[in-house]
């Protein structure tokens, strides 16, 4: 992926290129807000990953600034905030993603890869399927070759974020957001008790096991 | 009821009471003086006309005869006796030998006759009467006297204006005190109201002024500017709160960064791996605390204020109940839920998931093996968190709300000791507060928000 980096920090933006580099990724770099809105303008990147606090011109103004010109690319907000109030103004000025600094490697990767590959948003789907798993969304049922599997609604709404994901990594904090909501970091096992209750109940007479769990990083729905 | 109770129970009432007591008790001495000094004159008056009537006696009386005195007697009494005069002549012994009076002890001397000495059977009512026995030089004994009527219609009169007039007085010295206490308990609980807004953390709310500098002016004032510097103090604490955790975040960002970029490295031991993880984690820890203690400070700051919006606690309650029975049954506990539905509250809806799923966590963490926890949405908008687990005494209940603050039994679970304070701020938020009490046995927490 061609991704374009608006970071003041150096040792960040050092960090970020190295991470980056090191998964495949060619990163670009831009140290403060103008530059780096005027390469957003001309290059043609497929992620654009912005601080929200930038000399001459601050992450939320480039993101607008973007969004009005209709240049609908990808946009990740990076901030050092707790995160309350600015999750959703980054989201109201048309981010697509927001993570909160510092985050490690494989969350930002991971998160990348979902932005990168989005499905269009006006596609709808009422099956979904992958290999031999199928999820109907409108009869709220899941077969695995062809046999069906009992869900809790949980986990089926589990399931139902990894089918989308389409065999992307999906981290623990990017599961909490989307499937149950939870903007802040639970002391309890929450993730893991669903994602291993799921596995078992697909996994129930197959050999192979669809969830694939990627230590440290995240999970990985396979056919 | 209640108000009755406190309006007696304030000071200004009481000084009131006091005033009307003293005023009352100054008020009887007037009175009393008044009244003797208007006695004596009536009495006065009375025993001037009994002196007259013995001085027109006094001529015939010495010169005469006894019987011709007892004639004479007779005579005044049948002709013309004036109204209101009353006569007697007796012997030695005191037998009655003239007069219109029934014989009396031969007393010399002012006296006052009770009312049925008169003869009178056929009058309306029996009156006093005040008059001077003399003895005379022949050994006869006369008395004068006077009707008193008049003296003790005047008499009862006063007496019974004076009462009136001291009940109204009271009267009038109670009103004016409830009046005037009602006006500074009007303005006390001004002062009571914004103390005990304040403490739930309305830290803008002030006391209103009248601009009068009376005392009670004057001291709302001051409780204000005592208010002033008291937000000023907590927002430059929580200003360094913040500053710090800001300021650590960054150094500690890269250092975790560079732990990262050192773990990529190709080729490294197996062991070093193992310390990389452990030191990344670690730093994960320690920037996790910074980021519940700056997420307070904004929750405190009270800034998500504004975007109150009408949340369903019962809906609320049921996606977390839905989320954590699975949790509770994996780590051996079993969570309930006794929700009633349709129950509402005003507030910020990520902050009060946030809020119940701290509370629950918190009872999964700390029960033991085996526990039971129910969690409770009751009407108007009450939410209960309730566990049969070891509980908190009841002097640490309030402390494990500060940051940091951990009970000894549980200085070995994970933790940051942050999470109930998190809890703490955002019912704050809400204005209101949590209730930490006994379950016997356990503990429960209770919420009471604002019904919509």
């Amino acid at each position: 992926m061609k991704i374009l980096v608006i970071e003041d920090d150096k040792t960040t933006s050092d960090h970020l290129r190295q991470g980056l580099a090191n998964n495949g990724h060619q990163a670009e770099l831009a140290a403060d807000g103008k530059t780096g809105l005027a390469k957003a303008r001309t290059g043609n990147f497929d992620v654009l990953v912005v601080d929200r606090m930038l000399p001459q011109l601050d992450g939320l103004s480039i993101v607008k600034a973007l969004r009005d010109a209709g240049n609908h690319t990808a946009i990740l907000l990076l901030t050092t905030m707790s995160g309350l109030d600015d999750r959703v103004e980054g989201l109201e000025a048309g981010a697509d993603d927001y993570l909160v600094k510092p985050f490690a490697m494989p969350e930002l990767l991971a998160r990348l890869n979902a932005l990168a590959r989005r499905p269009p948003a006006n596609s709808v789907q009422t099956v979904l399927r992958l290999g031999g798993l199928e999820l109907d969304l409108l009869k709220r049922e899941v077969r695995r070759d062809g046999q069906l599997v009992d869900l809790q609604p949980q986990e089926f709404k589990l399931l139902e974020y990894l089918m989308r994901s389409d065999g992307r990594i999906v981290t623990k904090t990017m599961l909490l957001e989307h499937v149950w909501g939870f903007h802040f970091d639970p002391q309890t096992t929450v993730v893991e008790t669903h994602m291993s209750r799921l596995r078992a109940k697909l996994d129930r007479g197959h050999d192979k096991s669809m969830i694939i769990t990627q230590r440290g990083v995240g999970y990985r729905l396979v056919a | 009821m209640l108000l009755s109770r406190r309006l007696f129970n304030t000071i200004s009432f009481r000084l009131a009471a006091l005033c009307a007591l003293l005023f009352a008790v100054i008020l009887a001495v007037l009175l009393f003086f008044n009244f003797s000094a208007t006695n004596h004159a009536l009495e006065d008056q009375l025993r001037t006309r009994v002196h007259e009537d013995f001085n027109t006696l006094a001529e015939e009386v010495d010169s005469e005869s006894s019987d011709e005195l007892v004639k004479e007697f007779d005579e005044r009494v049948k002709n013309a006796p004036s109204p209101g005069s009353y006569f007697l002549v007796a012997d030695r012994q005191g037998n009655k030998l003239a007069g219109n009076l029934s014989a009396i002890a031969p007393v010399v001397g002012w006296q006052k006759l009770p009312g049925t000495v008169a003869g009178k059977p056929d009058h309306e009512r029996a009156h006093e009467i005040w008059g001077e026995g003399k003895l005379l030089s022949n050994g006869l004994f006369i008395f004068v006297g006077q009707d008193a009527f008049r003296v003790n219609v005047a008499e009862n009169t006063l007496i019974m204006s004076y009462l009136w007039s001291g009940v109204l007085a009271g009267l009038a010295a109670l009103l004016a005190g409830i009046v005037l206490s009602r006006g500074f308990l009007h303005r006390i609980d001004a002062i009571n109201q914004t103390s005990i807004a304040i403490m739930q953390g309305n830290l803008k709310k002030r006391i209103p002024t009248r601009g009068t500098s009376d005392e009670v002016d004057r001291l709302s004032g001051n409780l204000n500017r005592l208010f002033d510097n008291n937000q000023a103090l907590l927002d430059s604490l929580r200003q360094v709160t913040v500053n710090i955790a800001h300021d650590l975040r960054t150094p500690l960002s890269r250092l975790r960064n560079k732990l990262e970029d050192a773990r990529q490295q190709p080729r490294i031991p197996a062991k070093l791996g193992e310390q990389l993880d452990g030191a990344i984690a670690e730093s994960d820890q320690l920037l996790a605390t910074f980021s519940a203690l700056l997420r307070i400070a904004q929750i405190e700051s009270g800034s998500r204020k504004k975007a109150f919006a009408p949340v369903s606690l019962s809906e609320l309650a049921e996606r977390v109940f839905a989320i954590y029975q699975a949790v509770a049954e994996d780590e051996g506990r079993k969570l309930l839920a006794d929700i009633k539905p349709g129950i509402s509250c005003l507030g910020d809806g990520e902050l009060l998931l946030q809020l119940c799923v701290n509370l629950v966590e918190n009872a999964i963490r700390h029960t033991p093996k085996g526990a039971e926890i129910t969690l409770r949405v009751s009407a108007p908008a009450k939410l209960e968190v309730a566990d049969d687990g070891p509980g908190i005494p009841p002097d640490q209940r309030e402390k494990v709300l500060e940051r940091f603050y951990r009970l000894d039994q549980s200085r070995t679970t994970p933790g940051s000791g942050l999470g109930l304070a998190l809890v703490s701020a955002i019912a704050t938020l809400h204005d209101t507060r949590v209730e930490l009490a006994d379950n016997s046995p356990g503990l429960i927490a209770r919420v009471r928000f604002q019904p919509t």
